[in-house]
């Protein structure tokens, strides 16, 4: 099986990802707005209360910060734009005429999408954030280094599994799309669960204790959370390979039965015509 | 009576049978209710035809031609297109097909026609020679020269048309599933489409399955047709037969310059519209040619001018449908 119709709707959905350069733009004002306001808010949180035991430092929380929101665009908010389209318009019978196995097909798409919408924000924030922000004296505010050369490199592998998983995720918000025959409750879905249990709302290790467990075993910490805490060298119980672990499962558990609901669908959809 | 499959047919269907479950209410709770929509239908297509599928809105069309591309799963009955089953070799089957639905589009809006053929290009993996060569022909035939390196968005109707042709045809089928080819294009761009399908039966062999509700296409196309309704084949013939059996009546018109004068006809004609200054008479030209009308009424006093025509193509179909209660 040649992987060449999958490099091309790789290539094809980096194409459209990275023609938007005003949205990316538009989107790193925004994030660096949020940023900024969340950052403020976790200063006055840190400094009314010095003596409690947070599970992460200030700094910590900052960098996170950073990382989360140079990564917003990263995460499965909803199914592919190109998948909405033709399931709104009928088109997606087309989808079903090519000679291509359609999870790899869809998935290379949502993964290109992916990452050409997050690759040019995330380098260019954290620019902005890092160096930039040293240069101009607000060092304090910036986005710190990792906590290790190794640990870097662990983040580095950690991400690229997020990236995956978090392409895997949008494969079922693309499944769902076809089955309604609209993209809406893949984005009403998406984006909630996304937002919240990637701790894009709030660091997952800040939350309480006793929530604290589900919210690492989730899928959606493999996303952006687990990478993180890696290049945080911060606490994951039983350890980075816990982590790593974790995104493994994920990744394995969503592309089987994605899988599946994906044959059953397809087979709904030629069952009932599309 | 099952006929096994010919070598040197491109489909064969037999038996064919789908029924859509449906639920009334559109509630949870509702009942569901079987629609028939193929009521076990069969025909076979050799390669290299032309054949037309035609049928009244509803009448099972699409849902055949979508078994047919395999993105639909009958209830029963079997299919072969090139020797395969399209549902279960879905991949396998697809690659040897091209199929233009005329109501949607699957060339990329945001690209250009040449990068979405070169998409196409490495989708069903064609060699980089016969790629370049393939699209040079398509580009002469269809006249894409022009439009190559426009976005799909701003092409017209007639030109994206042209273009979806192309991208159905970049590799090679041996089959091409035409569903509306020319739904809402101008006349020019018929006839081209119309021309472009001709050629590529004639040179290349290509096997064609055209559904189209415009009889014009039926009529410069099609060497067969096959007419459906209410899931059934009502018939399967070249065209001309379904004109003399289902409308063979023909029609004369006489112009005059004063009122038209009382006349008796033959047997076989009679008198169908009266007006001021003209007469329309319709005949049946097994009972009595064309010439002995014509030299019946020829030498009627106050006569200017006389046209013979025949029903329209479009007069037939729905005279058909209608005898069937299609």
């Amino acid at each position: 099986m040649s992987l060449r119709p999958y490099l091309t709707a790789f290539g094809l959905q980096w194409k459209i990802g990275l023609r938007y350069r005003i949205a990316v733009v538009a989107g790193l004002v925004a994030q660096m707005w949020f940023g900024a306001v969340t950052l403020m808010a976790y200063a006055s949180v840190y400094h009314a209360a010095p003596d409690v035991q947070a599970p992460l430092s200030l700094r910590q929380a900052m960098t996170y910060t950073w990382i989360q929101q140079s990564l917003f665009t990263l995460l499965p908010l909803g199914c592919l734009p190109a998948i909405g389209d033709a399931a709104r318009t009928g088109a997606i019978v087309y989808d079903l005429l090519r000679p291509v196995d359609m999870w790899n097909w869809w998935l290379s798409a949502s993964l290109a999408r992916l990452l050409g919408n997050a690759v040019p924000r995330a380098v260019l924030l954290a620019c902005v954030a890092g160096p930039l922000a040293i240069l101009v004296g607000l060092g304090a505010w910036s986005l710190a280094g990792p906590a290790s050369l190794i640990s870097a490199a662990l983040a580095l592998l950690s991400i690229t599994l997020g990236a995956l998983l978090s392409a895997t995720i949008v494969m079922w918000w693309n499944i769902l799309t076809a089955r309604t025959l609209s993209p809406l409750g893949s984005y009403a879905v998406g984006t909630p669960l996304a937002v919240l249990l990637s701790g894009m709302l709030l660091p997952l290790p800040l939350y309480p204790d006793w929530v604290r467990p589900f919210l690492l075993a989730q899928p959606f910490a493999g996303i952006t959370d687990i990478p993180i805490r890696i290049y945080l060298g911060t606490f994951i119980p039983g350890g980075v390979a816990t982590g790593l672990g974790l995104q493994i499962f994920w990744l394995t558990a969503l592309t089987l039965l994605g899988r599946l609901w994906m044959r059953q669908t397809v087979n709904r959809l030629e069952v009932q015509g599309a | 009576m099952q006929t096994p499959p010919s070598p040197s047919d491109a489909i064969t269907v037999s038996n064919l049978r789908k029924t859509y479950r449906i639920r009334e209410g559109g509630s949870w709770r509702g009942k569901t209710r079987d629609i028939v929509a193929l009521d076990g239908i069969s025909f076979s297509v050799p390669k290299g035809q032309i054949a037309g599928f035609i049928g009244p809105n509803g009448a099972g069309k699409s849902t055949a031609i979508k078994i047919l591309s395999g993105i639909l799963r009958p209830t029963s009955g079997e299919v072969q297109v090139n020797g395969l089953v399209p549902w279960t070799n879905r991949i396998a089957h697809v690659a040897r097909i091209g199929v233009v639905f005329g109501q949607r589009t699957q060339l990329w809006w945001d690209l250009s026609v040449a990068e979405g053929l070169a998409l196409l290009r490495d989708i069903y993996g064609v060699e980089p020679e016969r790629f370049t060569r393939n699209r040079a022909r398509l580009a002469d035939a269809l006249d894409l020269g022009a439009i190559m390196d426009q976005s799909v968005r701003q092409l017209s109707l007639g030109q994206r048309m042209r273009a979806e042709i192309a991208a159905s045809l970049i590799h090679d089928p041996d089959i091409l599933i035409l569903d509306e080819p020319t739904i809402g294009l101008d006349a020019p761009s018929k006839l081209a489409v119309r021309a472009f399908v001709h050629e590529l039966c004639r040179d290349r062999g290509t096997t064609v399955l055209l559904t189209t509700h415009d009889m014009h296409d039926i009529e410069a196309l099609a060497e067969r047709v096959i007419v459906i309704g209410h899931g059934r084949i009502l018939a399967d013939s070249p065209f001309e037969d379904l004109r003399t059996t289902t409308l063979s009546e023909r029609i004369l018109e006489l112009d005059f310059h004063d009122t038209p004068p009382e006349l008796t006809l033959p047997a076989g004609a009679h008198e169908t519209a009266r007006e001021p200054h003209s007469l329309t008479i319709t005949f049946d030209p097994s009972q009595i040619p064309a010439p002995a009308l014509v030299a019946h009424v020829g030498h009627l006093p106050g006569l200017d001018d006389l046209r013979i025509s025949r029903p329209s193509i479009d007069e037939i179909i729905t005279r058909f449908y209608a005898d069937h209660a299609a």
